[in-house]
């Protein structure tokens, strides 16, 4: 016998109307806040202009964007929760649930999965024991599998929570990147030098950056060969 | 092609010798101080300014002479786009510096924002004089978050020398820059996109007409330009349209950024005129395939390029009007090259996973089209897929393409049309054999190596 059943949705939709995770006293900007609010605004012809600049801002905040975190940030620029809503929900790096300390983001986009990409996925997904999309028990890391974030030549690579970019990823690397993530280390900022750089200057031209490292042809994975 | 045994002509002249204007070797140029003293610095700038010759007329005049054409995908003259604007009026204009840089495959936009910001700024600010702008919006994709804290670091300095603000360099010329953060949406990257992101409301494309130039930004006239585009302007003013135009391939002049990456020994970003030939680029500059393995199949900008293979790149040129010849186009300029061993089922099944990924969902042949293509690609790359499944893909490229308010659907499309059609020996080797006849567009057509299958 069939399991559909007419009165049960065929797709569970998530809480329309969650509990608020955050209470209207926590809801409030800084002083310093409000100031660089209104200096965003005044770099827009409409107050709305500023909406992703604050999304950000509240996003550091509050780690994430419950839906009372999102009708806040509409409020202080005059949107309604529907327009703020619709803007918080339409970019992949607003995180509208809680995530964990630490958000992996494993380029697989053609470029790195032409280069290994996926492996490190993989790899990361039996490190850790989850999938990608879902967030270690301990609230520690989230694994995602991300679109093309522009560092091609040094495929395969990953951003950590919105931030810097690890390059040229191998097991070794990962776990190394795991280890001091786990000690509550950022990995640096890291220039990737030009070829014609190497060539003609002797290595990477910025000399207040401490990490640097070129262009080279990562090892190709296994299944790949 | 090679009938005659004579090597074939690079457009791009004595490119070994070749010295870098775009990313000159000069140490810590992304300084404002290293930029002032070693580059000449917003000189010439302050030339554009001085001169009451060069007005507005003329600049635009210039930049038409120098026939440099946008460096962000489309090509399109920019004297031309510069030309649409409309007279000034009481409403303010805007100029938005395209920094999306999310087509997969692309990387050079973040090496000028890394190693050379200050060029695009003045880059920025003679077109904003030429246009006559009161605002311009660097729309810098959020992932860049790194590039954006070093870039407002150096905008700052910026300001402070007054190069960029009220009255610059005493001139009656105002101008404000403003950093915009996106937050992860590829189609952002499309003019439109960008316009209402900008505004602060979800990157739905917008119809054109009316033409940005006519009502873009906060309705007021807006001219959106690539990073690299921009940064072309300070080095037509100081050298010459006649340098700019004779550098490279005759119709698409100029520096440019190869960002070369795949199955290469030595990927990264290179800078070299326009016109290279594509067999110099892997081989010469980016030190060949890597591993000795031959070379199947090139893409040469981007995701949305057609990728050409191997056997058809001779004496193919990086310029439009011969990598349209080749049945391509020149996109970003972000070369993806893979080898032998690439299954080109694979390679596809994960373009289409990304064009659906970024669909924003607007228009219902695109939101609905390219998700059945990866529905379908994948079926054929688990073996599951049947010989119709190909002659449907092309259905349905049929169906998405011109019917949607952007070029997204365009965008997504051809990769799939082309690919099938001239690598079909890996989809027919993944299908199970089939009894029913294949169209004559995939079994007969030019593209196509195989005879028809019964």
């Amino acid at each position: 016998m069939s399991s559909f059943d007419i009165q049960k949705p065929i797709v569970e939709l998530p809480d329309q109307d969650p509990d608020p995770e955050f209470s209207d006293e926590e809801l409030v900007w800084t002083d310093a806040e409000q100031e660089q609010i209104a200096a965003w605004k005044e770099q827009y012809a409409e107050d709305q202009g500023a909406i992703m600049k604050v999304l950000w801002l509240a996003q550091e905040k509050f780690g994430y964007l419950p839906p009372e975190v999102v009708k806040f940030c509409g409020e202080t620029l005059d949107m309604t929760f529907s327009q703020a809503y619709g803007v918080a929900t339409f970019y992949h790096q607003y995180y509208k649930e809680e995530k964990g300390q630490f958000v992996l983001d494993v380029c697989t986009c053609f470029t790195c999965q032409m280069c290994g990409g996926y492996d490190i996925l993989h790899y990361l997904e039996d490190t850790l024991g989850i999938h990608a999309g879902e967030t270690t028990d301990d609230g520690m890391f989230t694994l995602q599998e991300a679109e093309c974030l522009g560092a091609c030549g040094s495929a395969p690579m990953m951003e950590v929570s919105n931030g810097p970019y690890v390059h040229q990823l191998t097991e070794e690397k990962v776990d190394a990147l795991l280890h001091s993530l786990k000690d509550g280390e950022m990995p640096a900022f890291t220039s990737v030098t030009l070829p014609q750089d190497e060539d003609e200057m002797g290595g990477n031209r910025r000399t207040d950056v401490d990490k640097t490292i070129t262009y080279e042809t990562q090892p190709r994975a296994e299944h790949m060969e | 092609m090679e009938a005659n045994g004579m090597p074939h002509d690079s457009k791009a002249g004595d490119w070994r010798s070749y010295d870098r204007v775009l990313l000159p070797a000069v140490e810590d140029l992304h300084k404002l101080e290293v930029y002032e003293e070693a580059e000449n610095g917003y000189g010439r700038l302050r030339t554009v300014l001085e001169d009451d010759a060069l007005d507005s007329d003329e600049l635009i005049n210039i930049v038409k002479q120098s026939g440099l054409r946008g460096r962000g995908g489309a090509a399109f003259n920019t004297g031309m786009k510069w030309s649409f604007m409309p007279e000034k009026d009481e409403r303010p204009r805007y100029l938005a510096c395209n920094a999306d840089e999310s087509e997969p495959g692309t990387f050079k936009d973040r090496q000028i924002m890394e190693y050379n910001p200050h060029l695009m700024f003045e880059g920025i600010l003679i077109a904003g004089y030429a246009l006559q702008i009161d605002t311009c919006y660097v729309y810098v994709r959020g992932e860049y978050a790194d590039w954006i804290s070093h870039m407002a670091t150096e905008l700052q300095k910026a300001y402070e020398k007054g190069y960029v603000g009220e009255n610059i360099m005493g001139s009656d010329f105002s101008m404000e820059i403003v950093l915009h953060k996106g937050a992860g949406a590829y189609i952002c990257g499309e003019e439109t996109s960008l316009m209402e992101s900008v505004e602060g409301k979800r990157g739905y494309p917008r119809y054109k007409p009316p033409f940005p130039a006519q009502k873009g930004i906060f309705g007021c006239p807006t001219t959106i330009n690539n990073v690299e585009t921009l940064a072309c302007v300070p080095l037509i003013m100081e050298k010459g349209a006649d340098w700019f135009a004779g550098t490279g391939a005759e119709d698409h002049p100029g520096p440019v950024l190869y960002g070369i990456s795949g199955h290469v020994n030595r990927p990264g970003v290179y800078e070299y005129p326009t016109g290279m030939l594509v067999s110099d680029l892997i081989y010469e500059v980016a030190g060949g395939v890597r591993g000795d393995k031959d070379l199947k199949a090139f893409v040469p900008g981007g995701a949305s390029t057609p990728p050409i293979p191997a056997d058809r790149i001779e004496g193919v040129t990086m310029n439009s009007d011969s990598l349209n010849e080749a049945g391509t186009m020149f996109g970003t300029g972000g070369m993806l090259i893979l080898d032998e061993d690439t299954d080109m089922v694979s390679w596809l099944r994960r373009v289409t996973h990304f064009f659906q990924d970024e669909s924003c969902g607007q228009c219902t042949p695109c939101r609905e089209g390219t998700g059945w293509l990866e529905n379908l690609v994948t079926r054929i790359d688990q073996g599951e897929g049947n010989m119709r499944d190909l002659d449907l893909l092309l259905d349905l490229c049929d169906q998405m393409e011109g019917r949607t308010i952007c070029a997204f659907a365009d965008a997504a499309s051809w990769p799939v049309r082309y690919t099938v059609q001239r690598f079909r020996e890996d989809f027919e080797a993944k299908c199970k054999p089939s009894v029913h006849p294949v169209s004559a567009e995939v079994s007969g057509g030019a593209d196509s190596a195989v005879a028809a299958t019964g």
